[in-house]
């Protein structure tokens, strides 16, 4: 048997077994096209709810890290009485000054451009 | 080539093309999956599905035939990789004899049985060269080898099917 009499013989036998096997070319096409079309789904729903989870975990972290409203002390307020309580308690908790004893060690610690940071 | 006929992740292959070898995809996939039916459409239907989302891209080196029976061959194998392991598994649980045997269509056919007889890799590329019509260097590119090497098994094959063929 030489090879073109094998070729015919094979193709014979091949043909015969898949005769009435091949399924429509039309429907496998558009199960695959539908496969392809749910998995986009699927991911959109798994990629929305993974972007909702991350944006809440930004936001969350995001919250502890507002600034405190900075309280500023005012040298005229200073210089014009003779008490003075910390604007913030947050800052100095229960924290009273005696100014002709301590405001001069204060002031040397703190920036005085604008008022003195506390 | 019409415009609406490609296919959007895919540029260079278009529905029409498939579909034209549609018989010749599936009678591949039917002897990776060993004849069986339901196997081999879903197969086919999974190739479809690479073909769709881009994740097979096809750049024109190779014809279409030889790029598409490519994706088929690969998807098989890794399919029937994790099925061997899953078989292994069932046969430990399960005595041989319960589990079903698939038989293979036209058994009788004295050059189906004599071919079927082969070593995997000659069958496959007699059958690629004979039954699909790629030549020997676009079937040594769907199995994976060097075309020197589908050479030697193609020479092989024809020899070893001369020898049992005259037998008979």
């Amino acid at each position: 048997m030489n090879d073109e009499q094998l070729r015919q013989e094979l193709q014979r036998t091949v043909a015969g077994v898949e005769a009435d096997r091949v399924p429509e070319f039309e429907s496998v096409f558009a199960a695959a096209r539908a496969q392809v079309a749910a998995t986009r789904r699927r991911h959109r729903v798994v990629g929305g709810a993974i972007a909702a989870v991350a944006l809440g975990a930004v936001i969350a972290g995001l919250l502890p890290m507002r600034q405190p409203e900075w309280q500023y002390v005012d040298p005229e307020q200073l210089t014009n009485t003779t008490s003075w309580a910390a604007p913030s308690d947050v800052l100095l908790p229960q924290h009273s000054v005696d100014i002709y004893e301590e405001i001069p060690v204060f002031i040397e610690g703190t920036k005085i451009d604008g008022g003195s940071l506390l | 080539m019409r415009d609406s006929d490609v296919l959007d992740n895919n540029p260079c292959v278009s529905r029409s093309a498939l579909e034209a070898m549609h018989s010749q995809v599936f009678g591949w996939a039917l002897s990776r999956c060993n004849y069986e039916q339901e196997l081999a459409e879903d197969l086919v239907q999974q190739a479809y599905v690479e073909l769709l989302t881009g994740r097979a891209r096809f750049d024109g080196t190779s014809s279409l035939k030889t790029f598409v029976f490519s994706v088929v061959q690969n998807l098989a194998r890794s399919r029937f990789r994790r099925r061997a392991t899953h078989l292994r598994l069932v046969h430990k649980a399960v005595p041989a004899d319960d589990v079903q045997q698939f038989v293979e269509p036209l058994q009788t056919e004295v050059v189906w049985k004599a071919v079927r007889a082969l070593p995997a890799r000659q069958r496959d590329i007699v059958e690629l060269v004979f039954c699909r019509d790629l030549t020997v260097e676009e079937a040594s590119r769907v199995m994976g080898v060097s075309t020197g090497t589908g050479r030697v098994h193609y020479d092989r094959a024809k020899k070893a099917l001369r020898e049992k063929l005259k037998h008979e």
